[in-house]
């Protein structure tokens, strides 16, 4: 809201009013084995206008959880404050890490918590799960969420989704020595692997969508912490 | 939850202070209180809040709005001599796109009760989780196991409280306890609360209807029955665009519910196509 | 799609009343002498403009003693589209072909009332149109022979449909060289 009210009926015409600002990135998450990315692209677009050609999204939130949050800028700062401060609170109440699925449910009361006005923001949460594995968590904009394999959201989603269910999860593919009888087995993808579709998806994507390019920016969760790797986009 | 209670929720009387106050309220410690465990939520600071909400979350009365929710379902609970089979598929869409092919679209509230989702994916998922709470909430001050009837009508009463402000689901509380034995009862958020013994629901129920309808009877067999729900929901797998992905298949008995799989429809449809000779609006 | 010396299209074969499935054998690709008209959209109007468009290939071919090139019938397109500025057709048409004296290979899309995109790798429409263009883009790369045209294009076809509520149900796959054409029909999802 932009600015406080004196009476309710100042606000009637609100109802149609649009978000000032949009950022609209795609994002992608992808679990592996032993590790999990959360990679987003780093430009910051509201309308036509690029805003800033350098503004990384993927925060690494501490206790090894990767948190996104995309769509109308003000709602995705505002909640990833909130996280990360309740996660402090939890630190001194409880004397431990977080754990993901405990995390996913918190963000679930945080975006329900708003149900009736809510954030406008697609959330994807990263993490190692309690045997190591990677695991990714996403949410709608009013807290309805689930675990899965991969998963993109934001702008392209729509470009990018259908290459992750065909590459990360096999889907339609067959397994080329059962004669197309067998569907081809599942596997972890490897962390180059991982990488390597990551970056494929966003330079396909920067192709064909206004609001993705400039750079990518790709957090890979560990045992051993999160590393940042940085790849340019076409800028134009 | 009184009346009063939802009323304040749209009061902001005390405007940019109450609003200040809200917005700091949210880096204070979290206190959670056993009797609610609902948290206060927030609504827009203005005359007509559902006016809010639908303008930009409701697909069909505005076909560009923003802020998209998970929509569309084909479930199904049933009793018969054996218990309840509970069925449901696992697709969610919003608009034409397929959101995720993978949704958990049974709730498993206890060991003993289930629920069913259809409709906003956010309220079914948060409400019955609440309700999960409720229930065990009812076991320590009562030392005895809700019934389905009690656990319905909290899960009843509650959507009630916010009807109109834009609530949606359709959802069927299954459940076995001694004194009432398999029950169903469906609850949507319009407040609505039947007791049955069959139901559908969802944007493809009509065609689960009709497979379940032609085949069902009280006898059946445990492995018919599951079949049976197992059919059902592919039949509208098939022809609904907003059901598919996957089913999930649950059998509920005295001993509390039984997860008889995950099946694949992509699979699942040509190996009932050859076993049944069905399908034959469908080339091989 | 385009490959070398070759081109492929493809389409899904549903008709749907919004949610409900009426359809699996409805075809949206059709061949009009050695050119394929792709055609997405009302499916009345599917149906009423193929016929248009089978008539005026036909007369074409009358008048001219020849096929009409695939070059050719994408203007032809253009401008029979656009006489219905102001009350189009509600379709989204695909050229393909490959042109029978230079053997070069022409793929063309156009919106409902006629603007042609003559594009050198891919064209795509219909509801999927979002998600066949993130598979094409990430799974096209140029000069492909004629079998790896066809994984292409099938597997950019199917995933991009299993992600659209309103499309599937079958697809059926032309892959065209300069003598031959090739039909597959694709076992899909049924959901």
């Amino acid at each position: 809201m932009t600015q406080p009210a004196t009476l309710a009926s100042d606000y009637s015409n609100e109802v149609a009013q649009e978000p000032i600002e949009h950022r609209f990135n795609p994002y992608t998450g992808i679990a592996g084995e032993d590790f999990a990315v959360l990679a987003g692209d780093t430009r910051n677009t509201s309308g036509y206008n690029i805003n800033s050609r350098y503004d990384p999204r993927v925060f690494d939130v501490g206790d090894n959880l990767l948190l996104t949050a995309n769509g109308f800028a003000a709602d995705s700062a505002q909640l990833i404050s909130v996280f990360k401060n309740q996660l402090e609170w939890y630190h001194f109440d409880h004397n431990k890490a977080l754990s993901p699925q405990s995390a996913a449910r918190f963000i679930q009361h945080l975006l329900y918590g708003k149900r009736f006005f809510p954030y406008y923001v697609y959330t994807i949460l990263a993490g190692l799960d309690e045997e190591g594995k990677g695991a990714i968590y996403s949410f709608d904009p009013v807290g309805s969420y689930e675990r899965e394999q991969c998963r993109a959201a934001g702008a392209a989603s729509s470009l990018i989704m259908p290459f992750l269910d065909n590459q990360v999860n096999f889907k339609n593919q067959m397994d080329p020595a059962s004669h197309g009888t067998e569907k081809r087995p599942l596997r972890y993808l490897s962390l180059e692997e991982v990488i390597q579709l990551v970056r494929d998806a966003f330079t396909s994507v920067t192709e064909r969508h206004i609001q993705v390019g400039d750079g990518l920016e790709i957090l890979i969760v560990t045992k051993d912490g999160v590393k940042t790797e940085y790849y340019p986009l076409k800028k134009d | 939850m009184s009346i009063a209670d939802i009323g304040k929720r749209f009061t902001y009387k005390t405007q940019f202070e109450q609003e200040l106050e809200e917005a700091s309220s949210e880096f204070q410690r979290l206190q959670p209180s056993l009797n609610s465990l609902a948290p206060s939520i927030a609504v827009p600071p203005i005359s007509q809040p559902t006016d809010f909400l639908r303008a930009h979350t409701d697909y069909d009365s505005n076909s560009d709005c923003k802020i998209r929710m998970a929509h569309g379902t084909t479930t199904l609970a049933f009793r018969f001599q054996g218990g309840i089979i509970v069925a449901v598929d696992s697709r969610a869409s919003a608009g034409n796109w397929i959101a995720s092919q993978t949704v958990k679209k049974v709730i498993e509230i206890n060991p003993m009760l289930l629920g069913t989702m259809a409709g906003t994916a956010c309220d079914c998922q948060y409400w019955e989780t609440w309700l999960g709470t409720q229930c065990r909430l009812h076991e320590l001050r009562n030392k005895e196991r809700i019934s389905v009837c009690a656990a319905s009508k909290i899960l009843s009463n509650l959507v009630y409280s916010y009807k109109g402000m834009g609530l949606g689901m359709g959802t069927m509380i299954c459940g076995y306890t001694p004194k009432e034995g398999p029950t169903i009862y469906y609850v949507d958020s319009d407040g609505t609360r039947l007791k049955g013994d069959l139901f559908c629901v969802g944007s493809g129920q009509t065609f689960a209807y009709g497979v379940l309808d032609t085949n069902y009877k009280w006898e059946l067999s445990v492995d018919d029955a599951l079949y049976l729900g197992k059919r059902a929901i592919l039949a509208a797998a098939h022809r609904d665009a907003y059901s598919g992905g996957s089913i999930n298949l649950f059998h509920v008995t005295e001993q509390g519910w039984v997860f008889h799989g995950n099946h694949d429809v992509g699979a699942l449809f040509w190996e009932i196509k050859e076993k049944e000779k069905s399908f034959n609006n469908v080339e091989a | 799609m385009v490959g070398k010396d070759c081109v492929a299209i493809a389409c899904d074969l549903r008709l749907g009343n919004q949610s409900l499935g009426v359809a699996n054998n409805f075809e949206k690709v059709f061949q009009l002498g050695h050119v394929f008209l792709g055609l997405t959209g009302l499916a009345s109007d599917v149906l009423t403009v193929h016929e248009n468009f089978r008539m005026k290939a036909n007369l074409y071919k009358m008048r001219e003693e020849r096929e009409i090139e695939p070059e050719s019938f994408a203007n032809l397109v253009s401008s029979t589209l656009y006489e219905r500025r102001f009350g189009p057709w509600f379709v989204g048409p695909i050229v393909a072909g490959i042109n029978s004296k230079t053997g070069k290979p022409f793929i063309c899309s156009f919106d409902f009332i006629g603007c042609p995109d003559f594009a050198k790798d891919f064209a795509v429409s219909g509801t999927a149109s979002d998600q066949l263009y993130g598979m094409c883009e990430s799974l096209y790369e140029p000069n492909l022979e004629p079998e790896d045209l066809f994984e292409t294009i099938s597997q950019a076809l199917l995933n991009a449909a299993d992600r659209d509520t309103l499309s599937g149900w079958g697809a059926a796959v032309y892959v065209i060289t300069k003598d031959k054409v090739i039909k597959r029909y694709l076992k899909s999802r049924q959901d």
